[in-house]
């Protein structure tokens, strides 16, 4: 490991730093020492135990977001090298240098590669993604499910709602005000549900306006940049399959 | 209806008008054009029954024209909200979105061409329709490129626009239904493609 | 009563669970949370949830977790509220059938459970191997629910400074907006904090970057006790990383994975050959043991290195994607082999405090008003923890401290009026700090004296301690404490500011480290996770005794003091994994 750290080049970084979201974006060099194994957020950490810059001037520690560091929770979403991913997954033996990181750009940017990701949070409320119980006490176990639905709905709840899907569609942010990929995939998770399908109208209709399933333009990026594979396109044909057959129903008059 | 479900119902009229009427349209028409490969006489008998159908302004205005005109100035509008990301998200399917909308708007403009060059001139001078018509348009180089790359627009618009309007409706939900009617589809675009070729080559020399 | 409003600290699954309770019983919560709920470490939980269900036709029952749990934890926890933990178990989970968590099904469409360590029945509960993730998204979603109802008030990404202690009671808390900047007073009838552990302390754990046992420490700076600090729990099987160790789930034996290294050229599964009741899950202090033996003591570590294999490759893929496909994408993902092909490479790893803030059976500190749950009280599990008992126990405190801080707030005398410049006053004193923070211009790095310590609490305080060690830690302790007011900040910003949120939390895990060590240097005896080679034996005489610290300002130190176990319902007996108890 010795040998290997002291024949290897340093890895170079060139980060986008933005004071805040009004200031002019900039771009900084950095040089940090190679460590096998090494992913992005280690190469930040080494970073702000060492605010230097690729030219040897002192600069401040780089503002990022992290918390689980094992792609579960989302938070250091960033660009890397032109896609937005996890920084703690992405390993630095993979990556092409200079690693260039940019925060997403369809969230409001707060400081350097952190943004403010409350839209996806919001979207959830919108869509009305959870379960309505009466209460948190105990009145027995919950209706029974089969394995099968299980196995597929489990994999439309990881989503840590990270915002890749967002941020890489080409119909999110700026002029349009497209709900994304990830809520629709919620309605479908929490209408597939026994419970959750008592509501299910409720949160069909919630994807039925000018900001719903209809401004989806199929580009399908979505599911190419998800890091936990959830199935975003199966989910949003479902949904228009729904939507589709709830706008039938609307027009005909049916009680369900 | 409010403003909200109103875009709802906007988005899913403008595809289904891409199908329903304006795709039967298309296939239609590409039928009166290939017999142009039997001769100019069966080209211009069919010409001059379009030109003589029974309620032809009715079903012109409210089979052809009015979803034509939603169909491109929505879809106009369309285009001009989504972006262009095949920079940075090359993917085969991030490719045929942003070409979906190159060639809508390109079909646009060859739409507005040809009826002014074709259809106009039928109303305008009272004649019907005929091979030496078109035969005179395609009959310079430019014309005759201009001719294909319209061609080549419309259908490509109409067969992957086929593909989005399966998911689009809830018909092709599964990874494999998509990815089959992909196939279906691409097969169904070099087909028409050979098609329209051949007839659009039986108007030169 | 007051305002009607309490203050939870945390968007965990203990605070987000008090925050369900509390507006249950028509109370409305402010909650605050350093990063969006979802992001909560409790997400990183991947095994399961324990609960005697009884479904699998093997008589579980809850008299047997519960005696499980006491086992596992060596007897030093006060067993009533565990009897009311394991008794709730079986409620919790339903309820969260109910809300909606995906929990893997039988065939008949019931809830699966597994085996884990330390007990022989199948009793967790489990959604994939992201359970954690599972119970805090069901949690957040019913958070989300009342938020948009306005029973509840959300501050996302601002940081709990201090308590507001007025006359001896807790009636709010100061918090930062960790974007503006701005520190603000938030009166409260009651708050609960409910952070999480303090896994920071040692550098790298499997914690998240935000289990720095801030809050815990800053309560226990203000005067709150803290609790057998010195059990912390060593999960043995840990992927070693640069920026941090990540957790390789107790799943992985459960469902079958064999821990293995190579002796005389061939694998020997030593912990099947040593504890041929439990095999591989014995529970874990004993596992870590065992690893750092291997490793240490008779170098036998894979390659020469402090590793052992995890092997599941025996397994059928299909079995391990549908039960353990998140964890082992985690391995895939970090380590770029595939464990369903080739065994894993794992080591021990800090993971978890049974140590934390003291509270009563209602999870209230020694402060008034100022409750505590989760993984910062210290009530459920004694010396060691037990596998897929942490989500449970989260669930429970937040369950107990919700209607009990309601209560309390209900309870409080009408026209009640706490001066405004109470408020004012703390407000000003820890924007006071910041400022003091922000200026500093000395030429350590907090990074990097944050690394030091985590090195030196891990070598020192972790699987194996000496006394000598640990007194000598406890000077570099105060070194480290002194060098703090040396720190440079490099950022001078006032937005965004990270670096000083950081010093600030520095200052904490200090103190923490201290309680840690100290009450591992008075505790001459081996218990549960805290083992003494100087002392290897259990001594119920001396030291069946919680360890109490009390923060002396004036020396920046713990003050220890000893309180009897509650061990009135299981007598103690001899902890003995080699066969079943």
């Amino acid at each position: 490991m010795d040998t290997e750290t002291a024949v290897h080049d340093p890895i170079r970084l060139i980060i986008k730093r933005q004071e805040g979201p009004d200031a002019k974006p900039r771009w900084e060099e950095f040089s940090v020492a190679y460590q096998p194994h090494m992913n992005v957020v280690s190469a930040l950490m080494e970073i702000r135990k060492n605010p230097v810059n690729a030219q040897g001037k002192p600069t401040t520690p780089v503002v990022w977001e992290s918390v689980c560091l094992e792609e579960v929770c989302g938070a250091c979403t960033m660009i890397i090298n032109g896609t937005p991913r996890q920084a703690c997954s992405a390993l630095i033996d993979d990556l092409k240098q200079p690693i260039r990181l940019e925060p997403l750009t369809k969230f409001p940017l707060v400081r350097d590669l952190k943004v403010d990701r409350t839209l996806l949070f919001d979207a959830l409320k919108k869509t009305h993604a959870w379960i309505d119980i009466d209460g948190p006490f105990d009145l027995g176990p919950g209706p029974r499910m089969s394995a099968h639905t299980q196995s597929w709905a489990y994999e439309l709840s990881r989503c840590m709602t990270c915002g890749c899907c967002f941020e890489a569609c080409p119909n999110t942010g700026h002029a349009n005000k497209f709900v994304g990929p990830a809520a629709i995939s919620q309605v479908r998770l929490f209408n597939a549900h026994p419970t959750g399908k008592l509501n299910k109208q409720e949160r069909l209709r919630s994807i039925m306006g000018a900001d719903g399933i209809t401004s989806c333009g199929n580009a399908q990026n979505c599911v190419r940049v998800c890091p936990k594979d959830i199935p975003l396109t199966t989910s949003i044909a479902q949904m228009n399959r729904d939507t589709t057959v709830q706008s039938i129903r609307n027009v005909f008059g049916s009680d369900a | 209806m409010d403003k909200d479900r109103r875009a709802n119902f906007l988005r899913k009229l403008h595809s289904f008008a891409g199908v329903f009427p304006l795709g039967i349209f298309l296939c239609f028409h590409m039928c009166v054009n290939y017999s142009a490969n039997w001769g100019t006489a069966p080209y211009d008998t069919m010409g001059s029954f379009m030109a003589h159908m029974p309620y032809k302004v009715v079903l012109e205005t409210f089979v052809i024209f009015l979803p034509l005109l939603f169909h491109a100035l929505y879809g106009v509008y369309i285009s001009l909200t989504s972006s262009v990301t095949v920079q940075r998200y090359r993917y085969f399917r991030n490719w045929c979105y942003v070409l979906q909308r190159i060639a809508g708007i390109v079909t646009l403009l060859f739409v507005v061409w040809h009826i002014y060059g074709t259809k106009l001139q039928v109303e305008l001078t009272g004649v019907d329709p005929s091979y030496a018509m078109v035969a005179g348009i395609v009959a310079t180089p430019i014309g005759l490129a201009l001719f294909a790359i319209g061609l080549f627009c419309s259908i490509y618009h109409f067969c992957n626009g086929l593909w989005t309007f399966l998911i689009t409706w809830g018909i092709t939900v599964s990874p494999r239904s998509q990815k089959i009617s992909g196939y279906v589809l691409f097969a169904l675009f070099i087909a028409f493609a050979a098609f329209g070729l051949k007839a659009l080559f039986a108007f030169v020399g | 009563m007051g305002k009607g409003s309490i203050a939870v600290v945390g968007g965990g699954l203990a605070g987000l669970m008090a925050t369900l309770k509390i507006v249950e019983a028509g109370l409305s919560v402010d909650l605050f949370s350093l990063v969006p709920f979802k992001r909560s470490h409790s997400a990183c939980a991947q095994g399961g949830i324990n609960a005697a269900l009884n479904t699998k036709g093997e008589g579980d029952s809850v008299e047997e977790h519960f005696d499980d749990t006491i086992y596992g934890g060596d007897f030093l926890a006060n067993q009533p509220q565990v009897r009311a933990m394991c008794e709730a178990a079986p409620k919790i989970v339903n309820m969260f059938d109910r809300m909606g968590v995906m929990f893997n099904r039988t065939p008949e469409g019931l809830l699966d459970l597994r085996r884990f360590g330390g007990t022989q029945k199948r009793r967790t509960a489990f959604a994939g191997a992201t359970t954690g993730q599972q119970l805090l998204y069901a949690l957040d979603e019913q958070a989300r629910a009342l938020e948009v109802e306005g029973k509840v008030r959300t501050y996302v990404g601002w940081e709990f400074v201090s308590t507001i202690i007025h006359n001896g009671v807790c009636c709010g808390i100061t918090a930062q907006d960790l974007s503006s900047m701005e520190i603000r007073a938030f009166p409260a009838d009651a708050v609960i904090v409910a952070t999480g552990g303090c896994g920071a302390v040692f550098g790298k754990s499997t914690n998240s970057t935000i289990n720095t046992g801030y809050a815990a420490a800053r309560c226990y700076q203000q005067g709150a006790l803290y609790a057998n600090g010195e059990f912390i729990q060593i999960h043995p099987t840990a992927i070693p990383g640069f920026d941090k160790n990540r957790l390789m789930s107790e799943s992985a034996r459960g469902e079958g994975g064999r821990v293995w290294t190579y002796k005389d050229g061939k694998p020997w599964y030593f912990l099947e050959e040593r504890y041929p009741a439990y095999g591989n899950l014995v529970p874990r202090d004993i596992a870590t043991r065992e690893i750092f033996d291997v490793c240490v003591n008779q170098h036998l570590g894979i390659n020469g290195e402090n590793v052992v294999y995890l092997d599941v490759s025996h397994i059928p893929a299909s079995v391990l994607n549908a039960k353990l496909e998140g964890i082992l994408d985690i391995y895939q993902k970090f380590v770029g082999d595939d464990p369903r092909k080739v065994p894993m490479r794992v080591a021990p790893s800090v993971h978890y405090s049974m140590g934390g803030l003291w509270v009563g059976l209602d999870q209230q500190t020694s402060i008034p008003g100022l409750f505590a749950a989760g993984e910062c009280d210290y009530t459920q599990h004694g010396a060691n923890r037990l596998g897929a008992n942490s989500l449970l126990s989260a669930v429970f405190a937040g369950m107990t401290a919700g209607p009990n801080a309601a209560a309390y707030a209900k309870g409080l005398p009408e026209g009640q009026n706490i001066p405004q410049s109470v408020y004012e006053k703390a407000a000003a004193k820890d924007e006071s700090d910041y400022q003091g923070i922000l200026q500093l211009d000395g030429t350590e790095n907090a990074y990097r004296l944050h690394q030091e310590m985590g090195e030196l609490m891990t070598k020192n305080v972790t699987v194996v301690r000496n006394n000598a060690d640990l007194a000598e830690t406890l000077v570099k302790l105060e070194e480290i404490d002194e060098r703090l007011s040396r720190i440079g900040v490099q950022d001078k910003a006032t937005w965004s500011n990270a670096n000083v949120p950081f010093v600030r939390q520095l200052h904490g895990m200090v103190d923490l480290a201290k309680v840690i060590t100290k009450g591992a240097l008075e505790r001459n005896e081996s218990r549960g996770s805290h083992f003494k080679p100087e002392f290897p034996d259990r001594n119920d005489e001396e030291w069946l005794k919680t360890t109490i610290a009390r923060y002396d300002a004036a020396s920046h130190s713990p003050v220890l003091s000893y309180e009897e176990v509650d061990t009135s319902l299981i007598t103690p007996r001899k902890r003995d994994y080699t066969k079943a108890h």
